[in-house]
């Protein structure tokens, strides 16, 4: 759950005296787009994204190249000159949910992980929260899904999951969703199981709502990208 | 009228799974029922099951695994690898006796004894991995059958068009780099659907990539999503693979009526597919066609279903 469990270890960095096309190679070599960049003692004093070296770069640059009086010229610019200086950073002890909003409020693309002395011990990317995300959903392992709508009192998990259990069956992960309605919740059970016919039918029999497969969501868009056909219970 | 080849053996009832088990010897019943009708079986060429050749099998698993599944068996276990994959005594003999019998078949079509045929097996076998037993399935019964024929015939190229509706993830596994096998595969969408494998963007790995198709299809879709992707997807590619052998793993389990899948398909439907995949290996593999049973679980649909799927073998 800690950032120190999901970071990439190995950083790739520069320091503040790197030219940018030493930075561009790096990033292309290593397939990254974030590189922190850090003094002596792995001090983290800025980052470098792809979007600053873009910025920096004239556009012809990658397309036909450019010509070598050019580059001589733009070998001047250094890390510290086109550095992001004021970097959003999180500690170790952060977890995955603080990562994940601060990558949502921030709009960034990646967190350098930084300790209390201020040194650079990792980097949080978007692709680190995936592939735990990836993991947290279960679907590296066989299983199949299911959506159980209930209404929102207590107990309700309780009883799916003990009626699924007693089936033998067993769970890779169990999401519960927002659903539409106010006092409803969408139960996503992923089944390590193909054998899901007699699953549904005991639920039906409890008196469950299995919704429609085409139906079912698990992210909640802004009110106004809503779609217009919401789901009708 | 082509001369059809029936793999089916009373020994493949043997294999029992325990309660709330949906693959059970009944299935194979009432295929037995379906191709009894109209005096279909009199047209048909009994093809003998023997107990495969164990270097067959080692062709696609681990000696490792065989041996697990047999001591599994043997001493008496209930289920191996996956509560999915419950078993009894005599479960391995029955496994080993469906590929035998496949391979049968095999030999039959590759000797042109045979134009085509039928394989009614228990237990299934495309979710089986090189070395674990999944999805009610023990060994990979149409890789093992890929890997007979090239071996055993020299065949080069071999196409596996999989329409049962869930994915073999064990038969695309076991080709993912291998450029002389074509897997194709059209079922329920993984994110809706067991195992969660065969999405769109799988095409096979190294030496094997672009040797692999899947077409996923959605919750509620039928016939027209169905013939709409094989279209897409299937009859050009594999006029271009060109194979010399077609094998089919036939699920029938995307049946409107089979409760293990939200597809809709008619059972017309089933028999159009069939129809256009004796077409794909007339045009392109002599003929030959190996098909061999995989899912479909609707006791009431499996009747009809097995017969119109082998008399489109025998009538085109």
């Amino acid at each position: 759950m800690f950032v120190s469990r999901s970071m990439t270890r190995r950083v790739a960095t520069v320091g503040p005296e790197a030219t940018i096309f030493e930075i561009q190679a790096l990033m292309s070599e290593k397939r990254i787009r974030h590189v922190p960049v850090v003094e002596k003692d792995n001090k983290l004093v800025g980052i470098v994204s792809d979007r600053d070296l873009r910025s920096a770069l004239p556009f012809r640059y990658f397309q036909e190249g450019i010509r070598p009086e050019e580059k001589a010229k733009l070998q001047g610019l250094r890390a510290k000159d086109i550095m992001t200086r004021k970097v959003f950073t999180i500690s170790p002890g952060y977890t995955i949910q603080d990562a994940l909003l601060m990558i949502q409020n921030s709009k960034v693309g990646a967190l350098p992980v930084v300790d209390d002395d201020g040194r650079l011990r990792g980097i949080l990317s978007v692709r680190d929260l995936l592939r735990a995300f990836i993991n947290v959903l279960g679907i590296g392992q066989p299983g199949t899904l299911l959506c159980i709508l209930v209404e929102e009192k207590v107990g309700q998990l309780k009883k799916i999951v003990d009626a699924i259990t007693d089936m033998g069956v067993s769970f890779g992960s169990v999401l519960v969703a927002r659903y539409w309605e106010e006092d409803k919740r969408a139960v996503f059970p992923y089944l390590l199981t193909q054998n899901v016919a007699h699953v549904k039918k005991r639920l039906q029999e409890m008196g469950y709502t299995l919704l429609d497969p085409m139906q079912w969501y698990l992210d909640q868009l802004p009110e106004e990208d809503r779609p217009a056909d919401k789901p009708k219970h | 009228m082509k001369r059809t080849g029936i793999v089916f053996d009373e020994r493949y009832l043997l294999h029992k799974t325990g309660p709330y088990h949906p693959e059970v010897p009944e299935r194979l019943t009432a295929i037995r029922e379906g191709l009894e009708q109209e005096g279909l079986r009199e047209k048909l060429i009994p093809v003998p099951a023997v107990p495969a050749d164990l270097k067959w099998i080692l062709a696609v698993h681990t000696a490792e695994y065989v041996k697990r599944f047999e001591a599994a068996c043997r001493t008496g276990k209930q289920m191996f690898d996956s509560p999915d994959n419950q078993m009894c005594a005599q479960t391995y003999e029955v496994a080993l006796l469906a590929v035998g019998g496949i391979l049968e078949a095999c030999r039959g079509v590759m000797e042109g004894r045979l134009d085509n045929a039928f394989c009614a097996v228990r237990p299934p076998g495309h979710h089986a991995e090189v070395s674990r037993a999944m999805g009610f399935c023990y060994f990979n019964n149409v890789a093992i059958a890929a890997r007979y024929i090239q071996k055993q015939f020299g065949i080069n190229r071999v196409g596996i068009v999989d329409f049962d509706v869930h994915h073999g993830n064990g038969t695309q596994h076991i080709f993912d780099d291998d450029p002389t096998v074509y897997y194709y595969s059209i079922h329920q969408h993984p994110s809706f659907a067991y195992p969660g494998t065969g999405r769109e963007f799988e095409y096979g790995r190294g030496d094997g990539y672009g040797f692999t198709k899947n077409s996923p299809v959605l919750p509620g879709q039928g016939d027209e999503d169905y013939r709409r992707l094989l279209e897409r997807d299937l009859f050009p590619t594999f006029a271009d693979f060109k194979p010399e052998v077609i094998i089919v793993s036939a699920g029938f389990d995307g049946h409107r009526d089979d409760d293990m899948s939200d597809t809709k398909i008619s059972t017309e439907f089933y028999t159009w597919m069939m129809r256009k995949i004796v077409e794909l290996a007339d045009t392109h593999s002599g003929g030959r066609i190996v098909s061999v049973l995989e899912g479909g679980y609707c006791l009431h649909r499996l009747p009809e279903l097995a017969r119109h799927h082998v008399e489109t073998l025998l009538n085109g």
